[in-house]
């Protein structure tokens, strides 16, 4: 499947991005390691890290805004490279950008259309044309119509969201750029968010890149990006992610009594065993090999060795069972590394 | 282990009920402890609430107190007390009575409060009034003083001789003080010729408003006029760069830096021309008497206005918080009204303050709208170019920072 994407032609890529770094001064303070990947056409791609692991550097670079002196490796964004100061303008004509903090994108003391139309023009849009979009744009957002002509201010926080989705679409953008979309929505409404997102992807195939460190972001993406302290630590489709853990992701969680150091590795000595993993007092999460046969051969090994299952569930991991997954073998992996070095 | 925990809990509470220091005073007190650190994280606030005063008083008392005394007063003397006659070889000859020379001597070295610059006789230059009237309306001169015919005669035969004086009335301060001048030299001149003091004194004052217009209004709304105008252009667009907070995100659309500083400019520049045209509107409906043309007064106006918005724009460009533009605001206008020459004329003090003032806006605003005002002047000259010249550099250095400034989102 991989090489079918790959013969649909490189021109279906929006970024590509080989060998980036980036530091401050560049070859000092390295923040970001030697990153590459690319976006293809139509694509949600999401950038995962936690707080300071550089994604919105990364963004930057992307969106002209870190000098050229700050970086290096080979750029390009709609098949534009941001390298040059006068290529600047072109590309940011072919991007939309959606901040984290509303009150950076939109005028508050004016109405939604008149935004609409402040922005559009930028574009060297006509005003009619814009409200014409915004109107559509709107209407798939669900913001609705009679906040369209109040001022900004009165809509409430999500409708200021989706105001700000719009006016990033307004110019037809080949990549649409999100810093933290869902930073600042409760809960309930975080899904909500993502699904416009989504909607607006089905229904107009522009590409995405959101940056966040909401991992239920992953939901809607098709590609991730797990980045940690400026290294990129995986890129793929979730599921498939998902997948390349120990037993496709299957999960068996053992509440176990009294559970200590040696029970856990009693439990890692069973054969098909390929990771296990604490999570909590009592309870083990435990990978294996051909997961359903050998699901009850844990037990009968566990009863065997004098190790008292209290419960036990069958259980698939979910990306953010993932993502953790993958950022704590990479501390123990930098760790054991540390240690060895100090041998 | 969680007996353990619970042993912590109570060691770091030693014993005591948490909360027991819930009084009034206790919670005002750390609200006032607050209230100082939220003062010491905005360092420009702390600069301009506690150093500016000072500063300004310091700034005040040194101009004053290391003013020169004030500067002698310009002056010419016109003199018609000749007798000229057509000599055989047919030229006019002049031949000058003594009191003359004596009291040009008075004027020129024995009265510190007059500085001679021109003495003309009627009877050679037989255009000497219309010249020093010329010079009184360039500024040149405060004062013309005029010597009437047979001024020597009168005082030999022991009759009161009559001295006249022209002040400039466009600077209405200090009219009492050119007279008081010319009364000075009247007494060094009777006292170094040993005269009984017997003379006429009249005054007729050059540039006078008509009877029909209050003198008071006049005199406060000309003082007052210039301050005005600068004054509400900078205060108008003291937050427009600062306040726009979506200028990062303008950034990334194919917008740019120096269309979005410009279209600031152009807007302003806008409002201003509405601003001027009112205020004048206003002043002549009120009683503004305006020597000059109403078309110069715009002008000049419009330029000193054109002064408070590009300061206006510059530092709304250079601060980074509403807060820091505000305060610069602040302190900017107290030293430009300060060293604006209405305390001091800019000449009387020192020359540091006096370089500093010559940048000023008000220092050349003031003076330019005040002549055309009282005097009739145009408003083309050294002071124009200076505020043309300020306000070139202030939209350079202004496009300059916004440049350079870092807008990130
Ligand atoms: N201009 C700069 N100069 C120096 N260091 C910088 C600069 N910009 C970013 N950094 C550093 O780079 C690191 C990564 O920053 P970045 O903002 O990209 O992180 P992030 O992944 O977006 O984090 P968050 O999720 O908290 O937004 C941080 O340690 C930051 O301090
Ligand atoms: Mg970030």
């Amino acid at each position: 499947m991989a090489t079918k994407n790959s013969e649909l032609s490189s021109s279906e890529i929006k970024i590509s991005v080989k060998h980036l770094n980036v530091g401050f001064p560049l070859g000092e303070k390295q923040i970001i390691k030697d990153v590459s990947f690319d976006v293809k056409k139509g694509e949600i791609n999401g950038f995962l890290g936690i707080s300071g692991a550089g994604k919105t550097t990364i963004i930057r670079v992307l969106t002209c805004q870190i000098p050229k002196k700050n970086w290096e490796g080979e750029v390009t964004v709609a098949k534009i490279s941001p390298e040059k100061k006068s290529n600047h303008r072109e590309l940011l004509s072919k991007i939309g950008y959606v901040p984290q903090l509303e009150n950076l994108n939109l005028y508050y003391d004016l109405t939604p259309m008149v935004n609409v139309e402040i922005f559009a023009s930028n574009y060297g849009i006509d005003k009619d044309i814009a409200v014409k979009k915004a109107q559509d744009l709107l209407s798939i957002l669900d913001v609705p119509e009679d906040t369209w002509y109040n001022k900004t201010r009165s809509l409430s926080g999500g409708e200021k969201k989706r105001l700000s989705f719009a006016i990033g679409m307004i110019n037809d953008p080949d990549i649409l750029f999100l810093d933290e979309p869902t930073t600042g929505v409760d809960a309930a409404k975080r899904y909500d968010v993502l699904s416009y997102l989504k909607k607006i992807n089905r229904n107009t195939g522009t590409t995405m890149m959101i940056i966040t460190h909401d991992l239920e972001a992953a939901h809607i993406c098709d590609t991730v990006a797990i980045l940690r302290a400026g290294k990129l630590l995986e890129y793929g489709d979730p599921k498939g992610l998902i997948s390349s853990l120990p037993s496709q992701g299957q999960i068996a969680r053992l509440t176990i009594e009294d559970l200590d150091r040696n029970k856990i590795n009693k439990v890692r000595d069973f054969a098909p065993v390929k990771k296990v993993m604490r999570s909590g007092n009592e309870i083990l999460e435990v990978f294996m090999e051909d997961f359903d046969i050998n699901l009850s051969k844990l037990v009968e090994y566990c009863i065997h060795n004098d190790i008292k299952i209290i419960s036990l569930s069958r259980d698939e991991a979910t990306f953010r069972r993932y993502f953790q997954i993958r950022i704590k073998e990479e501390e123990e992996r930098e760790q054991r590394f540390e240690q060895g070095g100090g041998h | 282990m969680s007996g353990k925990s619970r042993d912590k809990h109570k060691s770091i509470n030693d014993g005591k009920k948490i909360g027991d220091k819930d009084t009034g005073l206790f919670r005002l007190k750390k609200m006032i402890k607050k209230e100082f650190r939220l003062l010491g994280t905005d360092k420009m606030n702390l600069l301009i609430a506690l150093v500016i005063p000072p500063a300004v008083i310091f700034l005040f008392a040194f101009m004053i107190n290391q003013a020169g005394e004030t500067p002698p007063i310009p002056c010419v003397v016109i003199s018609s007390d000749s007798n000229s006659f057509v000599n055989p070889n047919s030229y006019v000859e002049t031949t000058w009575d003594n009191y003359t020379f004596a009291y040009l001597d008075a004027v020129d070295n024995h009265t510190e409060s007059l500085d001679l610059l021109a003495f003309y006789n009627t009877s050679e230059e037989v255009y000497a009034m219309e010249i020093a009237r010329e010079q009184l309306l360039s500024g040149e001169i405060s004062i013309i003083i005029v010597l009437n015919v047979e001024f020597s005669e009168m005082i030999i035969g022991g009759m009161p001789a009559f001295i006249e004086s022209v002040p400039d009335s466009s600077d209405i301060m200090n009219i009492q003080t050119n007279l008081n001048a010319v009364a000075d030299s009247i007494a060094a001149f009777t006292d170094l010729n040993n005269l009984t003091p017997q003379f006429v004194y009249n005054t007729y004052e050059e540039f006078s408003i008509p009877s029909e217009y209050s003198f008071q209004y006049n005199y406060n709304i000309t003082l007052t006029l210039s301050f005005i105008i600068f004054g509400i252009s900078m205060v108008l667009t003291i937050l427009v760069v600062v306040q726009e907070k979506p200028i990062p995100r303008l950034l990334l659309s194919p917008a740019k830096r120096e269309e979005i500083l410009l279209s600031k400019y152009i807007t302003y520049m806008m409002i201003l021309a509405f601003q001027v045209t009112t205020i004048m509107v206003v002043c002549l409906m009120t009683g503004l008497y305006c020597r000059g043309s109403l078309i110069q007064l715009w002008i000049a106006l419009y330029t000193v206005g054109m002064t408070g918005l590009s300061l206006g724009i510059f530092v709304s460009t250079l601060s980074n918080t509403k807060t820091e533009a505000n305060q610069l605001f602040f302190a900017l206008f107290i030293v430009i009204v300060l060293l604006s020459g209405i305390f001091i004329p800019v000449d009387a003090m020192p020359l540091p303050l006096q370089i500093f003032a010559y940048i000023l806006p008000l220092s050349h605003g003031d003076p330019m709208i005040r002549g055309i005002v009282t005097k009739g002047k145009g408003f083309f000259g050294f002071d124009f170019l200076c505020l043309m010249a300020l306000v070139a550099a202030l939209i350079l250095i202004t496009f300059l920072i916004m440049k350079r400034k870092r807008y990130e989102v």
